[in-house]
C-alpha cells in the first residue's frame, strides 16, 4: 500500500489515465479513417470534453480530501456517434479533414501526456538514486 | 486544447466545398435542360464564405455561409434550328467562363496547401515545446 | 517523499552550526544556514505542487497553455534536483567531518 501511494503521487494518476483514453480514441479513429469510403457507416468517437469533465471533478474531490482517496481508474466512456456534418449519399457521415485534425489533436495530446509522465518517473527514479 | 488544428480543418473544409462547387461549374459548362427535361439553363454558382467555425461562429474559423446563383446574364448564341431556341433564334447557355474557374481552383487549391503548411508547423512547434523536458 | 528529506536535511543543518566551521566566513547576517536550508525546501515543495496543478489543468482542459506547463514542470525538476546536490554535498562534507581524528 505504501509503495502503491508512492507511485501514485503528484499528477501521475491523472496523466496515466489521459494518456489511455487518448490510446483508445486513436484506435476508434483509425476505424473511421479505415472506412472512410464504406456505405452506411456511422462515424464513432469518445467525447473529449465529457471525459475532462469527469477527470476534473475526481481532482477537485482529491484536492478537498486526503490524498490518495479517489480512485481513477474506474472511468468508463461510451461510444458516441456525432452526426454533425455532410451525410453523403452513401449513408456515410464522414468529414476527412475533420477525421485528420481530429487524429493529429490525439496524437499530440497523447505525446504531451507521455511526456509529463516520463518526467514524473524519472524525478521519482532520481529520488531512489540519491542523485547518483 | 488545439484551436489552431479546428481553424484549418475549418477553413480546409470550406476550400474542399468551394472546389466541389467550381468542379460543378465546370462540368455542366454545356447543360442546357434542368433534371426533370424541361429547357434551363445552368446557372453558375458560388460558395460565400464568412467566419466563425460552422457549428458556433464565436469560434475562429471560416465556413461557408452560403452557395448561391450567378445572376449574371446568360450569354446567348444565335442558333435557330436548334430545339431550345427562343422565338428571335436565341440559346441561352450557361455563364460559366472556363478560365475564371481554372483559376479560382488554382486559388482554392493553393489556399487549401497553405493551411496543410499551417497546422504542420503548428503541430511542429508543439512538438518542439515538448523537448523542453530534458 | 519531502517530509523525509527535510527532516534528514534540518538534522544535518543542526550540526553544522555546533561545528561553528562554516559559520563566521559569509553567512548572511541573521539567517542561518539552517534557516536558509528549510526555505529552500519549502519552495521546492511549493514548485513541485505548481507543477502537479499544472499537469493537472493542462490534462482536464481548464488551461491551453502548454508551455507554461513545461516550464513549470522543468523548474521543479530542476530545483529538485539542485535540492538534492546540495544533500550530497552536506552528506559528503559530513563523512569528510567524521573522520576527523582528534
Amino acid at each position: 500500500m505504501y509503495l502503491d501511494r508512492l507511485f501514485n503521487q503528484g499528477s501521475v494518476p491523472v496523466l496515466e489515465q489521459f494518456a489511455q483514453f487518448t490510446d483508445a480514441r486513436a484506435n476508434l479513429l483509425g476505424e473511421d479513417i479505415a472506412n472512410v469510403s464504406t456505405p452506411n457507416f456511422i462515424q464513432k468517437d469518445f467525447s473529449l470534453e465529457q471525459f475532462q469533465q469527469v477527470l476534473r471533478q475526481k481532482v477537485q474531490q482529491e484536492n478537498s480530501g486526503a490524498p490518495g482517496g479517489v480512485q481513477f481508474d474506474d472511468i468508463s466512456m461510451d461510444i458516441q456517434n456525432p452526426r454533425n456534418g455532410i451525410l453523403f449519399h452513401d449513408g456515410n457521415n464522414r468529414s476527412m479533414e475533420q477525421l485528420m485534425s481530429d487524429q493529429a489533436k490525439n496524437a499530440l495530446m497523447h505525446n504531451l501526456a507521455i511526456e509529463l509522465l516520463k518526467n514524473q518517473y524519472s524525478q521519482l527514479e532520481t529520488a531512489i538514486r540519491e542523485g547518483k | 486544447m488545439f484551436e489552431i488544428l479546428d481553424m484549418g480543418a475549418s477553413a480546409l473544409t470550406a476550400q474542399r466545398i468551394r472546389m466541389d462547387t467550381i468542379a460543378g461549374n465546370i462540368a455542366n459548362i454545356n447543360t442546357l435542360r434542368d433534371a426533370s427535361g424541361k429547357p434551363n439553363p445552368y446557372r453558375r454558382r458560388f460558395v460565400v464564405f464568412a467566419p466563425g467555425q460552422a457549428g458556433n461562429e464565436s469560434q475562429p474559423g471560416v465556413h461557408v455561409k452560403s452557395i448561391q446563383l450567378d445572376q449574371s446574364p446568360l450569354p446567348k448564341r444565335y442558333d435557330p434550328g436548334n430545339p431550345d431556341a427562343d422565338k428571335d433564334g436565341y440559346v441561352s447557355y450557361p455563364n460559366v467562363d472556363l478560365s475564371i474557374e481554372f483559376v479560382n481552383a488554382l486559388e482554392a487549391s493553393r489556399a487549401y496547401e497553405a493551411n496543410v503548411t499551417m497546422m504542420d508547423t503548428a503541430k511542429s512547434m508543439f512538438n518542439s515545446s515538448l523537448r523542453l523536458l530534458g | 517523499m519531502i517530509e523525509g528529506a527535510a527532516n534528514s536535511l534540518g538534522k544535518i543543518a543542526g550540526i553544522s552550526p555546533a561545528t561553528g566551521a562554516s559559520q563566521s566566513t559569509g553567512a548572511a547576517p541573521g539567517s542561518s544556514f539552517a534557516d536558509i536550508l528549510k526555505n529552500s525546501i519549502n519552495e521546492v515543495s511549493k514548485l513541485q505542487q505548481d507543477a502537479t496543478q499544472a499537469a493537472n489543468a493542462v490534462a482536464t482542459g481548464q488551461t491551453e497553455n502548454v508551455t507554461g506547463v513545461m516550464s513549470a514542470v522543468e523548474k521543479a525538476d530542476l530545483a529538485f534536483k539542485t535540492l538534492l546536490a546540495i544533500r550530497s554535498k552536506l552528506m559528503d562534507a559530513y563523512e569528510e567531518i567524521k573522520q576527523i581524528s582528534i
